[in-house]
C-alpha cells in the first residue's frame, strides 16, 4: 500500500488525532457531557465493563459480579460528574500530572511500536551519519616504567636501535594490541592512556613517555586506520534503536510546541 | 463511554498508520542467538569483561513505584555508553560502557505496576481492590506518594498480603508474555557479540516473611530459546522448583541457565542454612542441585556486603565493609537479626558450611565463586563512587539530600542513605565478548567480585609455581600447569601454591595489599578461616609488625572530597605457597584485594551539595574498596577418601 509521503509526517497523525478526539468529543457531547443528568449504562457500555473486568480477572463475570461492576460506575460516574461540576479536577496534581502523561503518549505512540522503511532509516542516517563513525583503529607496541625519566631513557635507547622486548618493568599488560577500537584501549590502558594514543600517528618511530593510570608508557604505533563511514546494511539496527529513541522524542517536542504556539506566555520578572 | 471510544479510535488511526508501514524484522541472526561462532576468540580468557548481572528498569514491579521511568532499552543504551535523559531529568552517560548487562526485572508482576499506572482508572476501579486502586492513586499523585505506595507493596509481598491482582501467575500470565517477548526483542537487538552482551535474566524474588531469599536467573540464550518459557514467579514457590524449571529449561530448549543469590545479608541466616528449608538433614541431591543450578553467588551490592560479619571474623581487621545498617535485620526490617543468623547469611561462613556438609553428607551445596552486581533500580548501571544514582529514583542525583536521608522502604528505623554502597560490578574472565563466553565463565565460576572499581585480579592454582613463571608467559603456565579462579585442584600431598597478580583499575586508586582468605575443616571437624597478607605496596619500608602489615595510609582530603594515588601500588604480583597446609587436607583459597582509602560516594555528594554529614556517615564517608575472587578449592586426593584432618 502506497501512501502519500506527507501521511507519514508525525505532525499530521498528531494533528489528525487530535482533530478526531475533538470532533468525538463534540459529537458525542450530548451524551456525555458532563453537566448532563442522564446517566445511559447502555449494552455497548456494559459489555465494556464486562470486557474489563475479563482482562483484569481472566474470566468472564458472573450476572451478580456484572451488577456489582455496574453499580460501581454509576457510583463513580454520578460523583465523577459532580466533582466536574464543582471544579474539582482544577489545580489537582494527580489528574494534571496524568492528561499530561496521556498527550505525550498520544504523540509518540506510534513511534514506539511503527517499523520504520529503508528509505526513513537511509535519511535519518545520512543526515545524523557522525553519530555511526566507526572509531579509528590502533596496532601498537607499548614498554611500562614507573618513573617517567626511565621511560625517557629508555626511549633514547630504543631509537639508538636497542632489541624493544628486552625493556620496560613488568606489569600485567599486554606489550602488544591489533586492530584495537579506543573502548578496548580505554579499557585495558584507561582513558588517560587512549586520549593521548589518539592525538599520535602511526610510524616506525618509539614515541611518549606518555602516562596513565598505571605510570609512563613508550610506544609504537605500527597502524592507525583512520575512521570510516560504516555500511548502512551492517548497522541497521544501530541506525533503528536510535531513530525511533530520537523520533519519539521528537514527536513529543513537536507536538507540545505546536500546541504551545496556540498560547500567548506571559512570565513575570 | 466516552473514554472507550476515545481509546478505540486512537487504536484504529495506529492500525492505519501502520498498515503503511513494512513487516516487522526482527534482530540480526549473529545477535539473536547464544553468539558461538560470531567471533574470533582468543586462545585464553584476555581480559576481564565487566558487566552488572542485577539492573532494574520500569518492568520491574518496585523500580517502576519507586518512580523510575526508563525501560530495558535506555537501560540497554546507558550501559553500552550512550548518553540517556535519567528519569528525575539529568542527562547520564556512563565514562566508562560495560561489557555486559543481565536485565534482571522482578518476574512477580513484571510489568505490573507499570500496567496498572497505564491503566484507565476505570480499569483498576473494576478490580475491586481497593488496595491496588489506592496505590493506583498513590503513584499517580508525585513520585514521593509512588515511592510511599511502592514500599507498602513491598511489605505487602514479604507479609504475602499482595493483591491478588498483582501476584496470581495465571492473570499475569498473558501480560507477562507480551513483555517478556518484548523485552527478549530489545535484548538481541542490541546484542552485538564483540562489543556488548545483553543477557536475558529475570529475579526470582522468594522472601518468605520479609527475609531475602532472592536470585537472579541468567540465560546464555537468544529470543529463540528464552522465548520458550516465561520468568518463574518467585511468589508461593521453592529454590528447589526454580533449579527444576532451569533444568527443564535446559532440557526442552538446549540452552543453558544458572541462578545468582543476592543479598544473604538480608535473609537472617535462611539464605546459607545447614539443613533443608524445612529444618531437616540436608541430602546429597539437594546439595547437587543446588551446586549445580547456582555457580556464583553477588556478594556485594548496592544493598550492603555479604562477604563476611566482624561477628564471624573476629581476627579480620577489613571485615565489616558494607555492614553497617544492613546487619539490623531482614529486608523490609520486620525481622531482627539476632547474631547465630550471621553465620547463614554471610559468604564466607557459606563456603565454610560448604566443607562441612561436604565431610557430612559428600557433596557441597555452597562451592560457589564470587560477583558484584548493582540492583539498581534506576535503569542505569552505575556501580563507581564519583557516579552513583541511587538505589532507586528516588534518590537519584537530584535528590541533594539523599546521604543523610532515612532509608526504610517506609518500615522501621536504623537506615539511612549513607548506609548504600555505590557498587559492584562483575568481572568475567572469557575469551571474548559473547552470550556464551560470558555465560560459560560463571557457570566454570571464573568470575570475581567488585565494590566497583575495575581492577583485573588473576590467580591460579596449582603445585608447582615459582617466580620464575613471571619471566614467560605466566597466563599460559597458569591454564597449561594449574587452575584459575573458581577452579578445583586434587590434592597431591603437598601445600598448594597459588600465582596471584592485581592490577589496579586504569582510572582509579592504587591497590594496598592482596590477601588469600582460607577455610579449610580442621582436625576435629570444624571449620576455621584465616587470612593471609601475601603481597602489598611498598613491603620494603612497610615490613610486618607484631604479624601484620601496617596501615597503607590515607591521602583522602575530607573537605574536598579528593585522593592522591601518592601511596599504593600499580600491580601487585606473588607466588604464594600454604604455609599451614597439612596432608590431606580440604580447604578453598580466595583473594581480596584491597584499595588505598578513597572518597565514598556521600563524601562526594557532601562537596558536591556543600552538605554537611552527620558524625555516624561522616566516619564511614572513607573506605578501602575491593575486589573479591572466586575460591579455588583443593579436594581430598581422588579417590575421594573421607581422611580426618
Amino acid at each position: 500500500m502506497n501512501w502519500p509521503s506527507w501521511t507519514r509526517e508525525p505532525l499530521v497523525h498528531f494533528l489528525v488525532i487530535s482533530a478526531v478526539i475533538f470532533t468525538l468529543f463534540a459529537w458525542r457531547g450530548n451524551e456525555v457531557d458532563p453537566s448532563s443528568r442522564l446517566i445511559d449504562v447502555d449494552r455497548d457500555l456494559q459489555g465494556q465493563i464486562a470486557l474489563r473486568f475479563e482482562r483484569t480477572s481472566g474470566r468472564a463475570p458472573t450476572d451478580a459480579e456484572l451488577d456489582q461492576q455496574i453499580a460501581q460506575y454509576i457510583r463513580d460516574e454520578v460523583l465523577y460528574r459532580e466533582a466536574l461540576r464543582l471544579g474539582l479536577d482544577q489545580g489537582d496534581p494527580v489528574v494534571r500530572r496524568r492528561l499530561v502523561t496521556k498527550m505525550d503518549l498520544a504523540a509518540s505512540a506510534q513511534a514506539e511500536v511503527a517499523t520504520p522503511s529503508d528509505d526513513t532509516l537511509r535519511a535519518w542516517f545520512v543526515t545524523n551519519e557522525e553519530h555511526f563513525i566507526e572509531p579509528p583503529v590502533f596496532g601498537f607496541d607499548q614498554l611500562y616504567f614507573e618513573r617517567a625519566r626511565d621511560a625517557l631513557a629508555a626511549l633514547k635507547e630504543l631509537n639508538s636501535g636497542s632489541e624493544w622486548r628486552e625493556i620496560g618493568e613488568p606489569i600485567s599488560l599486554p606489550p602488544s594490541l591489533d586492530r584495537a577500537p579506543p573502548r578496548e584501549i580505554e579499557a585495558v590502558f584507561g582513558a588517560q592512556f587512549a586520549a593521548q594514543l589518539n592525538e599520535l600517528d602511526a610510524g616506525d618511530d618509539w614515541l611518549g613517555p606518555i602516562a596513565s593510570g598505571f605510570g609512563h608508557h613508550i610506544i609504537r604505533i605500527r597502524s592507525k586506520e583512520k575512521s570510516k563511514a560504516p555500511d548502512f546494511d551492517t548497522i541497521r539496527q544501530d541506525i533503528e534503536n536510535q531513530w525511533r529513541t530520537a523520533t519519539i522524542a521528537d514527536r513529543k517536542q513537536k507536538a507540545f510546541e505546536l500546541l504551545r504556539d496556540a498560547y500567548r506566555i506571559e512570565v513575570a520578572e | 463511554m466516552c473514554r472507550s471510544h476515545r481509546a478505540a479510535a486512537l487504536a484504529g488511526l495506529a492500525s492505519v498508520a501502520l498498515a503503511g508501514c513494512d513487516s516487522l524484522e526482527s534482530a540480526d541472526a549473529s545477535q539473536s542467538g547464544d553468539g558461538e561462532g560470531t567471533i574470533e576468540l582468543a586462545e585464553f580468557p584476555d581480559r576481564p569483561y565487566w558487566g552488572d548481572t542485577h539492573l532494574h528498569t520500569d518492568n520491574s514491579v518496585d523500580a517502576f513505584g519507586f518512580g523510575v521511568r526508563l525501560g530495558p532499552e535506555e537501560a540497554l543504551q546507558f550501559a553500552s555508553g550512550q548518553e540517556v535523559t535519567a528519569t528525575t531529568g539529568m542527562a547520564a552517560k556512563l565514562a566508562r560502557p560495560l561489557d555486559f548487562l543481565v536485565i534482571a526485572d522482578h518476574s512477580d508482576g513484571l510489568g505490573a505496576t507499570r500496567r496498572l499506572y497505564d491503566a484507565p482508572r476505570l480499569g483498576v476501579l473494576a478490580m475491586g481492590d481497593d488496595t491496588l486502586l489506592r496505590w493506583y492513586d498513590m503513584m499517580h499523585e508525585s513520585p514521593e506518594q509512588s515511592q510511599l505506595a511502592i514500599a507498602e507493596l513491598i511489605t505487602a509481598a514479604a507479609n504475602n498480603n499482595l493483591p491478588e491482582a498483582l501476584s496470581d501467575p495465571a492473570r499475569q500470565r498473558e501480560a507477562t508474555t507480551e513483555i517478556w517477548n518484548t523485552h527478549l526483542e530489545t535484548l538481541d537487538r542490541y546484542n552485538k557479540p564483540g562489543e556488548f552482551t545483553a543477557l536475558a535474566g529475570f529475579e526470582w524474588t522468594l522472601m518468605p516473611n520479609g527475609n531475602n531469599l532472592h536470585r537472579v536467573v541468567m540465560f546464555r540464550d537468544g529470543s529463540d530459546r528464552t522465548g520458550q518459557v516465561l520468568p518463574f514467579p518467585g511468589l508461593s514457590t521453592t529454590a528447589e522448583q526454580l533449579w527444576d524449571y532451569m533444568s527443564a529449561y535446559a532440557e526442552n530448549t538446549g540452552g543453558k541457565a544458572l541462578a545468582i543469590p543476592h543479598n544473604s545479608n538480608l535473609s537472617n541466616g535462611l539464605m546459607f542454612e545447614m539443613t533443608m528449608p524445612d529444618g531437616s538433614p540436608m541430602t546429597a541431591e539437594y546439595a547437587a542441585k543446588r551446586a549445580a543450578s547456582e555457580p556464583v553467588v553477588e556478594v556485594t551490592q548496592i544493598k550492603g556486603d555479604s562477604e563476611t560479619h566482624p561477628f564471624l571474623s573476629p581476627n579480620d581487621e577489613m571485615a565489616g565493609f558494607g555492614v553497617s545498617g544492613w546487619e539490623l535485620g531482614n529486608l523490609p526490617l520486620t525481622e531482627k537479626t539476632e547474631p547465630e543468623m550471621f553465620a547463614g547469611s554471610y559468604v564466607r561462613d557459606a563456603l565454610k558450611r560448604g566443607l562441612s556438609l561436604e565431610e557430612q553428607i559428600g557433596a557441597n551445596p555452597y562451592a560457589f565463586g564470587m560477583i558484584g552486581s548493582t540492583d539498581s533500580h534506576t535503569s542505569l548501571a552505575t556501580g563507581h563512587e564519583t557516579n552513583f544514582w541511587g538505589k532507586h529514583s528516588g534518590n537519584e542525583q537530584s535528590n541533594e539530600t539523599r546521604a543523610q536521608d532515612a532509608q526504610n522502604l517506609g518500615t522501621r528505623v536504623g537506615r539511612f542513605g549513607w548506609h548504600y554502597l555505590a557498587g559492584g560490578y562483575a568481572a568475567a574472565w572469557a575469551r571474548g565478548n559473547t552470550r556464551a563466553e560470558i555465560f560459560d565463565a560463571f557457570a566454570r565460576r571464573e568470575v570475581y567480585a567488585t565494590t566497583g572499581p575495575r581492577m583485573s585480579v588473576r590467580v591460579f592454582g596449582g603445585f608447582d609455581f615459582s617466580d620464575e613463571d613471571w619471566s614467560d608467559d605466566w597466563v599460559r603456565a597458569g591454564y597449561s600447569r594449574g587452575v584459575p579462579m573458581g577452579g578445583e585442584l586434587t590434592g597431591r600431598g603437598k601445600s598448594p601454591t597459588l600465582m596471584i597478580s592485581a592490577l589496579k583499575d586504569p582510572d582509579g586508586a592504587n591497590l594496598d595489599r592482596v590477601q588469600v582468605v582460607k577455610g579449610w575443616i580442621d582436625n576435629s571437624g570444624d571449620a576455621q578461616e584465616r587470612i593471609y597478607d601475601v603481597v602489598w605496596s611498598n613491603m620494603e619500608k612497610r615490613a610486618k609488625q607484631g604479624g601484620k602489615v601496617p596501615f597503607v595510609g590515607d591521602t583522602v582530603d575530607r573537605a574536598n572530597a579528593t585522593y592522591t594515588n601518592d601511596i599504593g601500588a600499580a600491580e601487585l604480583r606473588t607466588v604464594w605457597t600454604d604455609p599451614d597446609y597439612q596432608e590431606g587436607q580440604r580447604a578453598f583459597y580466595y583473594l581480596r584485594v584491597l584499595e588505598i582509602p578513597t572518597p565514598r560516594w556521600t563524601l562526594y555528594d557532601a562537596k558536591r551539595f556543600g552538605l554537611e554529614l552527620s558524625e555516624d556517615a561522616m566516619n564511614d564517608a572513607v573506605a578501602q574498596e575491593r575486589a573479591y575472587t572466586s575460591p579455588i578449592w583443593l579436594r581430598a586426593a581422588a579417590p575421594l577418601i573421607m581422611e580426618e584432618g
